[in-house]
């Protein structure tokens, strides 16, 4: 076999190693001189940049109102950029009235047209970024360009346009992505357009009834978690058409969307999503139940003690230590019950809200009742369930005894 | 024997020459990549995650043993960051001094009777603690197994979010450094299953009150090679393997995983001696024999900033360790190589990890060897070997300097110009004579693995507090 070094040797290799050799030391110093210069280069740049912007927020009021003239800053692309860049942060944080006054001097100066005119023109990033850019002016004649990006070929753009209308936040976004969801189905990732649908339908839900009734399975099911996000009472007896979907997407968000309804008609649906055979339709029902804080739920919520999932029995336990009525018969009741699990569950959630103390206060000070039925549940509050029983759920639960020591 | 040497230095020079090309492709992909990723920045706003109802709940797991000077700063900062929906689990795994009275002290805990359902194996609970300063810490004193990996079992078993992001206590996180790793799961949440974040060298920077007041690069040359290091590791290998959604590793010190997922694979293996990677090659394992399409990331703006080793002594010991780990997850994935059914993993990521990372000390050290054997059988031609090595040398030089360029062009964390030259002038002593310690470290840590000596040594470190006081 011939040696590496002996093959270069033939082929006249001490040249072209040397080459190779000068190649790679010249690759080093353009890299070094490539860092140097651009790091003079930005240093020059945000310089000048902040020098700028200094400039601006010194005179922000005469720009805003226009004092100063357009043309001054709109012709220079740099000028411009920072302009919109600190118009858009104001936006942001701006009241009623500022977001008026801002929005006035963006559809003035030409600021608003040119984001429409950037995202419908610009290709890849550019249009990303003008797509998100023209949906934070939330001036509302930029949802058709923002609509035209959702039926885009790239996903990306169809993400960058799905946030552009989610942060226009009105009901007329909604309608386009509600539209555009209707035609194409679930083209993008579920969770981006939840958010940009809860921030769009979050003024007015109803806009999402009509497509809830009408959408395929997978839409809908994105639709009903919507619907459980920005439910409020405006939504009324609508949502309890739901309670009895086949959904349990839908069922789950009614059952969350009832927490804003009235007890009266709310507790009596709540108490039999409560019972679905689906463990987070269960898990909605009771905390809305708890959100309620309705005595009438209690002794749904004591039934949600004994649930076969964790969640639901933690959430019940929540939800009974919250209720603002006296604690010992609930106490007595979750004792009564004789799962060791349900108890557990309690005690856990009572000494979480620090209510431990105010338990052992009102057993102590209660009237009825004789003194070993006291002594036994101040035992119980301290020492916490006794053995596992047979029956109890299969789960290997090591419950940590805080009365160890 | 001539033969022999003449094979031998063959297999060296191709070996150099693959590897730095191969270094060279993952730079191009990664400074592609990178510039993506600003870019879609742009696009997404950290405050809109910061304000989203829908950002999912994360539980942070902080593993302590022996941290008492250190722990009450580290929980302070993990309370503290920016994430709409986070429960802090501080898992004290049977420290001798008084890692869990300072955090009592510090954050009034109570004993409660939190639910601990043992999904995966770890050392027996001792308790489960509240804080009443703020609810959303939990502490869990456990007995001592001697590992990380069966702390953070117990952390996960604790759990209640459905991510974990396993963090180690002795680490520093920027603020934002959870809404940075959560873009690529709010983008996808049904594909990305586990995203890592960037792990930079705090020596050197300025800390105050746990958090970083200034970038600084370290003082020691040791340190401020392992920074060239850390950029080339993360800045341009995970970069580029995460593109190619082949990233077998996320750093244990800053990674965010699905909780179901890391739970149905057993949690981490408790004896495994790299377990970050040993998870993430079994996460792989198991998706892919269930066919699913899943991603794994990595997103080089969520920056844990950690201490490294300031010694030469701690930084053998560290990297022979991490050798043995590497070792230790090869070996029993072998199974895996070049089978179609682990796809790009088993036919492109773990032969690449066996060749250019597990076998590189005995390729690279055994050649160096043979070379200086063939010198003096003379049957070395001088002048063209020291032209090789020269450019050996030279290539891998433009790597290291490419990764300061990717650093220059994307996050630019080193803003003196000091720093940056001092960091472009080690990119020159890296590869020699750095790398050929490096590699009898690793040769060291290979030999401890074959007698069975997987003993861990304790690092040298000055702690959260005393950072940057170098």
């Amino acid at each position: 076999m011939v040696s590496a070094f002996e093959t270069f040797r033939r082929l006249g290799p001490a040249a072209f190693v040397l080459k190779a050799i000068i190649s790679v030391i010249v690759a080093d110093v353009l890299l070094l001189g490539f860092i140097m210069l651009r790091r003079t280069y930005r240093r020059r740049y945000f310089a000048k940049r902040d020098g700028r912007l200094f400039e601006f927020r010194e005179r922000w009021d005469a720009l805003i109102s226009g004092e100063i003239p357009y043309a001054t800053w709109r012709t220079k692309p740099s000028d411009r950029q920072l302009v919109e860049t600190m118009v858009l942060d104001a936006f942001e944080v701006a009241g009623p009235e500022e977001s008026g006054r801002l929005l006035k001097f963006m559809r003035a100066s030409g600021l608003v047209e040119k984001s429409i005119s950037d995202a419908r023109n610009h290709q890849g990033w550019r249009r990303h970024h003008a797509l998100v850019a023209l949906g934070r002016t939330r001036a509302p004649e930029g949802i058709p360009a923002l609509a035209e990006g959702l039926r885009d070929r790239n996903p990306e753009t169809r993400l960058a346009a799905l946030r552009g209308l989610g942060q226009m936040a009105c009901p007329e976004a909604a309608v386009e992505i509600l539209n555009w969801v209707g035609e194409a189905g679930l083209v993008v990732p579920a969770l981006p357009l939840q958010s940009a649908l809860v921030q769009t339908c979050a003024e007015r839900p109803q806009v999402l009834l009509p497509y809830l009734q009408h959408a395929g399975a997978s839409v809908r099911e994105v639709l009903a978690r919507v619907l459980g996000e920005v439910a409020t009472p405006s939504l009324g007896a609508e949502v309890l058409q739901f309670a009895e979907d086949t959904l349990p997407e839908l069922r789950a968000a009614a059952a969350r969307a009832l927490s804003y309804m009235e007890p009266g008609l709310a507790v009596n649906v709540l108490s039999e999503l409560a019972r679905d055979p689906i463990w987070f339709v269960r898990l909605r029902a009771i905390v809305s139940l708890g959100r309620l804080g309705h005595g009438s739920g209690t002794p749904v919520l004591l039934h949600g003690l004994n649930d076969s999932n964790r969640l639901v029995r933690l959430r019940a336990a929540e939800a009974l230590v919250d209720l603002e009525i006296e604690m010992v018969p609930i106490f007595e009741k979750v004792i009564a019950m004789g799962d060791r699990y349900g108890l557990h569950a309690y005690l856990t959630a009572l000494e979480n809200a620090g209510l431990q103390a105010q338990l052992e206060g009102e057993i102590r000070a209660m009237r009825r009742g004789s003194k070993e039925v006291k002594t036994r549940l101040l035992e119980v509050l301290r020492a916490g369930p006794t053995p596992p029983e047979q029956n109890g759920p299969q789960e290997k639960v090591s419950a940590v005894a805080a009365s160890r020591s | 024997m001539i033969h022999f040497l003449e094979a031998s230095n063959q297999v060296l020079f191709y070996y150099y020459l693959l590897s730095n090309l191969a270094y060279l492709v993952m730079l191009i992909i990664a400074l592609r990549t990178s510039a993506a990723h600003l870019r879609h920045l742009e696009s997404v706003p950290l405050q809109w995650i910061k304000g989203s109802p829908l950002a999912p709940p994360i539980t942070l797991i902080a593993p302590a043993h022996n941290e008492e000077k250190s722990i009450c700063v580290a929980v302070r900062n993990l309370l503290d960051l920016d994430y709409p929906q986070l429960e802090v689990i501080v898992v004290n795994d049977g420290s001798d001094d008084s890692t869990l009275q300072m955090m009592q002290q510090e954050f009034r805990l109570r004993l409660v009777r939190a639910v601990y359902v043992a999904q995966v194996t770890s050392a027996p609970v001792r308790g489960l603690y509240r804080s009443d300063v703020d609810a959303r810490l939990l502490v869990v004193d456990k007995e001592p197994a001697g590992s990380k990996a069966d702390a953070v079992n117990a952390g996960l078993n604790a759990a209640t979010s459905p991510y974990v992001c396993v963090v180690d206590a002795d680490s520093v996180l920027e603020r934002d450094a959870l809404l940075r790793i959560m873009v690529p799961v709010l983008a996808d949440p049904e594909r990305v299953v586990s995203v890592g974040g960037i792990v930079r060298v705090l020596n050197g920077s300025e800390i105050e009150g746990g958090r970083m007041r200034r970038v600084r690069l370290p003082r020691k040359s040791i340190e401020v090679i392992q920074v060239v290091e850390y950029l080339r590791a993360f800045l341009i290998g995970r970069e580029a393997w995460g593109r190619g959604n082949m990233l077998t590793i996320i750093s244990g010190a800053f990674g965010i995983f699905r909780t179901d997922l890391v739970l149905a694979v057993g949690g981490y293996r408790s004896h495994a001696i790299g377990e970050d990677f040993d998870l993430v090659t079994r996460l792989h394992r198991h998706l892919m024999e269930k066919g699913a399409d899943y991603r794994i990331e990595f997103v080089p703006d969520p920056v844990c900033w950690t201490e490294v080793p300031s010694d030469l002594r701690s930084l053998g010991r560290q990297r022979a360790r991490w050798h043995k780990g590497l070792l230790d997850v090869l070996w029993p994935n072998k199974d895996m190589l070049f089978r179609p059914r682990y796809g790009r993993i088993g036919c492109l990521a773990l032969p690449y990890l066996w060749l250019f990372e597990l076998l590189a000390p005995v390729i690279e050290l055994g050649g160096i060897a043979t070379i200086v054997l063939a010198a003096c059988l003379g049957v070395l031609n001088g002048a063209l070997c020291l032209q090789f090595l020269l450019f050996g040398y030279a290539f891998a030089t433009v790597i290291s300097i490419g990764s300061v360029l990717q650093e220059e062009l994307t996050y630019k964390r080193y803003n003196d110009w000091q720093d940056v030259a001092r960091l472009v002038s080690y990119c020159f002593l890296e590869h020699f004579p750095y790398r050929q310690l490096h590699m009898m470290w690793r040769l060291q840590g290979f030999w401890q693995y074959l007698r069975g000596d997987m003993e861990w040594k304790p690092m040298k470190r000055q702690g959260l507090q005393s950072a940057g006081t170098d």
